[in-house]
């Protein structure tokens, strides 16, 4: 057998289709059986146009006159599957354009696999991300920021020490008589109303609501950023607290009146509970200002001790004498309210 | 995700074969082969990449009307719908999964026969 009809065989059997073409028109002089198989060509002669009749010929003419080579993509059906096989023609040395045929539908119907895969996968990532916000978001309304920041990087907290902070506790006058009146429903709408205006105020004044239960609402100014003037900042949110509900109970069909206790000092802040966990504050600015409340009368805020420059004029503070409050031996009550300015 | 066949099974890299293997069997089939005649191939991949990540609990969220919308115009009869099952039992069987998992995938898709089947 002669090289050339060696070479010739070859280029019948492998995988690959192969075809030769004529430099001036194009025209088929060889072709393999796999692409024979791929294109059911055609006698040996036959037209580009009749082979190709998507590719535009002047474009590979062009192409091989310039750089030598043209590359594209042929697909079609093929008992129900799309066949994808790419195309390069190169001009020889030998003056004959040679055509390689790659069956690269395979290669295709990974890529879009990959490409369906990626699109779940970026999707779940958006839903885990969205998650991830939400669990954040949900934490941040029970925690402080930077206690959640180390309560996310150690997974424990430790319980601190904040010192000098306000307190602000805050319970409505005849709250089971009303509650049982207005039955369960419009209560937990009505203190999701007035605690949400009071979280509104208090962010305003740099207080922290740190939580309610049932009618007791506590804040904390100074904490977990220490802040100058916490003191100022529990009365001034305790003042509009008690205005906003005069105005609140001058619309609404239901009426509440609250008792407001404000005291300074120190508190331990920390996350209490392993799986069902709370950030809670303890130490006796809470029970202080607790206490002070049980002296105050509807709609008044009273306080004992709050270091309060004189200079706000928005608060005016009055001695209403000394008073036993339990556990902390006789105390100089005071009884905070608003300058006319803000009292209106 | 964790615990699901999908990760048992080796996750995207190992599944990707099961999909394509699924696919291959399913247009040399005689009998369901048909169907895809004129189902254009990307639609075809993506919606069988999803199908069985869902049905391995991979990360897919293919609900069953969307199921129920892409088989509904193809009038697909009881029988067919065997012969798919039987042939992805072949293919996960062939892939090494355990009979209790194959059966557990096949419980999944018969699960959803209503949502494929017209008639």
């Amino acid at each position: 057998m002669s090289i050339a009809a060696i070479n010739e065989q070859l280029l019948r059997a492998i995988g690959a289709g192969v075809a030769i073409l004529d430099p001036d028109d194009l025209s088929f002089r060889f072709y393999n059986q796999t692409f024979a198989d791929w294109f059911e060509a055609t006698e040996p002669g036959a037209a580009f146009a009749a082979v190709f009749p998507d590719l535009d010929r002047a474009a590979v003419v062009a192409a091989l006159d310039g750089s030598g080579r043209f590359v594209a993509e042929s697909s079609f059906r093929r008992k129900r599957r799309t066949l994808v096989i790419a195309l390069t023609f190169t001009r020889t040395d030998a003056e004959v354009v040679l055509l390689e045929c790659q069956n690269i539908t395979r290669m295709r119907e990974l890529e879009t696999m990959i490409e369906s895969y990626s699109s779940m996968v970026e999707r779940n990532t958006r839903e885990l991300q969205r998650e991830k916000e939400r669990v954040e978001k949900l934490l941040l309304n029970i925690m402080p920021r930077s206690v959640y920041e180390e309560y996310k990087t150690f997974g424990t907290v430790t319980p601190q020490s904040y010192e000098p902070v306000s307190v602000l506790t805050l319970d409505f006058v005849d709250f089971d008589a009303t509650a049982s009146e207005v039955g369960p429903a419009v209560m937990v709408s009505e203190m999701n109303d007035i605690y949400a205006a009071f979280d509104r105020i208090g962010e305003q004044f740099g207080c922290e609501r740190i939580k309610t239960v049932g009618d007791s609402y506590v804040a904390i100014s100074g904490l977990p950023e220490p802040m100058e003037d916490h003191a100022a900042s529990v009365a001034n949110a305790a003042l509009r607290f008690v205005r906003y509900l005069q105005r609140r109970n001058d619309s609404h069909p239901h009426s509440w009146k609250c008792r407001v206790g404000l005291a300074s000092g120190s508190v331990i802040g920390s996350v209490v509970g392993i799986q069902k966990y709370v950030y809670d504050v303890f130490g006796p600015a809470v029970n202080l200002a607790s206490r002070l409340r049980d002296h105050a009368g509807p709609m008044e805020i009273v306080a004992s001790g709050l270091a309060i420059e004189t200079s706000d004029r928005d608060l005016l503070i009055h001695d209403v004498g000394e008073v036993e409050v339990p556990g902390f031996g006789r105390r100089l009550l005071q009884r905070v309210e608003g300058a006319p300015a803000i009292t209106r | 995700m964790a615990g699901s066949l999908y990760e048992k099974y080796g996750g995207f890299a190992s599944i990707s074969r099961v999909v394509m293997s699924f696919y291959d069997r399913l247009l040399d089939s005689d009998e369901v082969g048909p169907y895809f005649d004129d189902v254009d191939m990307k639609r075809l991949i993506d919606h069988q990449t999803k199908f069985v990540a869902s049905l391995l609990g991979g990360p897919a969220d293919f609900s069953d009307d969307r199921l129920q919308q892409a088989h509904r115009h193809l009038n697909i009869g009881g029988a067919d719908f065997d012969a798919m099952k039987q042939i992805l039992g072949e293919t996960l069987s062939e892939f090494g999964f355990e009979d209790a998992d194959r059966d557990a995938v096949l419980g999944e898709i018969e699960a959803r026969r209503s949502k494929i089947v017209s008639s």
